[in-house]
């Protein structure tokens, strides 16, 4: 009997390659704005993978991600100006209390499915977004709050070392969702997604793997948050605002929902995407619509998801083959 | 709590439903249904169609609460305990309309049926490094022999989709049977499959009765129930009417009047 069939038993090294690419990056480019975009990937890559694992894994859907992303900065933030907290502690800080809100919501939440469940976490983005712009002397309202740069011994760290913060956080993100996904926990996520009832028929405590996963894509989300306020120095309401979550949405997309690089794939086309078709003029926001249609009719499953069926077609063939000769 | 009898201190008992009831509103689906279950065994539960055989199903799996009445699975009350929390205990199901994970490959739905085992969450699986390769390993070796067992091995890596239906059954109780389950319960097995399907999934109940299996059958094909099980419970109308092995079962008076008094007013319409 040929085991060629075995499924996939992935190895971690696409990951490390994906790791020593991002390690490499910003000694191939030019200028500081491009080492900016490349952060900003990282950045939307973090918040992506959270989702993933919620959405693409779990089939949780939620629609308030960004009020996470903001909230995590937010914390960063106050935390560091107004109680003089150092950084290491504030992140820490504001990935809890992300995850502590997470449950708090999960709780009552999760009992929630589909569009039901879009709603509610729909809702509590708004809420946050209307908190954060008119709670003025907490949140600094509309014009947001100053985060204080990164120091290393008394030093502000410049671009460079920043930016392998951000990579050393979404390689962490990184190993953590791949590590999920490949271990038994990812597996009983996605029976959770396929049929909630089978699971639960073979032991998988669905609420309570509902809840943790929630928690999990906050804690992630918060992480975003932080790494996106040291990049930018500054939080403010706009990040919470709509379009990142359809930012997320499309990186989900483009990407490929459910599958192990989506999230970074989808990052890079939505992060470099419209640099390129600013030359377009007027016609940029056309075609960036045009081009998400596409997906949506063509490309369902993403570029990643393309990639994994063509893998699935390939031994398909081979199987095939493999009965002719036998 | 109500206090174990006598009877559930009998091992040979592996499930014992006292009184089951399940109203839905004013409809009384299953009325008063007591029966057991003994090691090794195959019960067939059957009855015409609205009989209350699949509300009692769920019943015993957990899937739907029970109005009143006990349900004691090897002594210990399961009346109320969690669906997930079953399969750890050692009963096992499979589904009429089959519930596989469409995302999954075979060996990984397979493989699902070892999920308790495992440590339960990211962290402690972090923590708890090589044991959890070693357990993954395994695992994988046992979800292997099952798909053996249902004469799949040679489409473990294949998507759910590629499968045909009597394929997708058995890879349903290759995946049940993963747990290492006491009780085996199947929700009618035989539904959709062509003749020589149903024989195969027969003689494969006898080889898992043989090594010690007990098993709940719900079906609605007599011959097969007949030639399968033990000892057959009747439901009609959301009560029990007869219970006991195949012979006694078929020659029941009781049994005759609701299939064929069920079969004489149909004609009538």
């Amino acid at each position: 009997m040929t085991r060629s069939a075995t499924p996939r038993r992935k190895s971690v090294l696409p990951v490390l390659l994906v790791l020593a690419a991002g390690g490499v990056a910003p000694f191939l480019i030019t200028g500081g704005f491009q080492l900016r975009l490349i952060m900003l990937i990282w950045i939307y890559a973090i918040l992506s993978m959270g989702f993933n694992l919620l959405y693409g894994f779990t089939g949780q859907i939620s629609l308030g991600q960004q009020a996470f992303f903001a909230i995590g900065a937010y914390v960063f933030a106050l935390l560091q100006t107004k109680a003089a907290w150092s950084a290491l502690p504030a992140f820490a800080a504001s990935i809890a209390f992300c995850s502590a809100v997470a449950l708090l919501l999960g709780i009552p939440l999760l009992r929630l499915r589909t569009h039901y469940l879009a709603m509610a976490t729909l809702a509590f983005g708004l809420i946050f977004y209307g908190v954060a712009i008119r709670w003025i002397e907490f949140t600094g309202g509309s014009s947001g709050l100053a985060v204080p740069p990164l120091t290393y011994g008394g030093t502000p760290i410049d671009r460079l070392q920043i930016y392998f913060v951000i990579l050393a956080c979404a390689g962490c993100v990184l190993l953590l969702h791949d590590f999920i996904i490949r271990s038994h926990v990812g597996r009983a996520l996605q029976a959770i997604r396929d049929d909630e009832t089978a699971a639960s028929a073979l032991g998988v405590n669905v609420t309570k793997y509902k809840l943790r996963i929630f928690v999990l894509a906050a804690a992630i989300a918060a992480v975003a948050g932080v790494c996106f306020s040291i990049v930018s120095l500054r939080v403010d309401p706009s990040l919470s605002e709509f379009r990142i979550l359809v930012s997320i949405l499309t990186i989900a997309v483009v990407g490929g929902l459910g599958t192990r690089f989506g999230p970074i794939v989808g990052s890079i086309i939505v992060i470099v995407l419209p640099q390129i078709l600013v030359s377009f003029g007027e016609l940029e926001t056309l075609i960036y619509g045009a081009f998400i249609l596409i997906f949506l009719l063509f490309l369902p499953n993403g570029i990643a998801g393309l990639i994994e069926t063509m893998r699935w077609r390939k031994r398909d063939n081979a199987a095939v083959r493999a009965k002719a000769e036998a | 709590m109500s206090s174990a009898t006598a009877h559930d201190t009998d091992d040979r008992v592996i499930l014992r439903t006292q009184a089951a009831v399940r109203r839905f509103g004013g409809l009384v689906a299953v009325g008063d249904v007591s029966f057991e279950l003994l090691r090794g065994q195959a019960t067939g539960l059957i009855g015409p169609n609205g009989a209350g055989k699949s509300t009692m199903f769920d019943l015993v799996t957990g899937m739907r609460p029970l109005s009143s009445g006990e349900i004691y699975f090897r002594g210990k009350r399961v009346t109320t305990a969690p669906a997930h929390t079953r399969s750890p205990m050692g009963m096992a199901r499979t589904f009429q309309i089959v519930r596989l994970f469409q995302g999954l490959t075979v060996l990984e739905n397979v493989l699902l049926g070892f999920h308790p085992q495992f440590a339960d969450g990211v962290i402690k699986s972090l923590w708890a490094g090589r044991s959890a390769i070693a357990l993954e390993k395994q695992s994988r070796e046992r979800a292997m022999e099952m798909l053996e067992f249902v004469g799949l091995a040679h489409r473990a890596g294949d998507a759910i989709g590629h499968l045909t239906l009597g394929q997708l059954r058995l890879v349903d109780i290759a995946r049940a049977l993963s747990s290492s389950p006491v009780l085996l319960m199947m929700d009618e097995p035989a539904a959709g499959l062509n003749d020589a399907e149903t024989d195969n999934l027969a003689q494969m109940l006898v080889r898992l009765k043989k090594d010690g299996l007990t098993m709940l059958v719900v079906e609605h094909d007599i011959d097969f129930i007949m030639s399968a099980c033990d000892k057959i419970v009747v439901m009609d109308r959301g009560i029990k009417i007869a219970d006991g092995p195949p012979d006694v079962v078929r020659a029941d008076e009781n049994v005759i009047a609701a299939y064929i008094g069920r079969r004489a007013t149909d004609a009538a319409h």
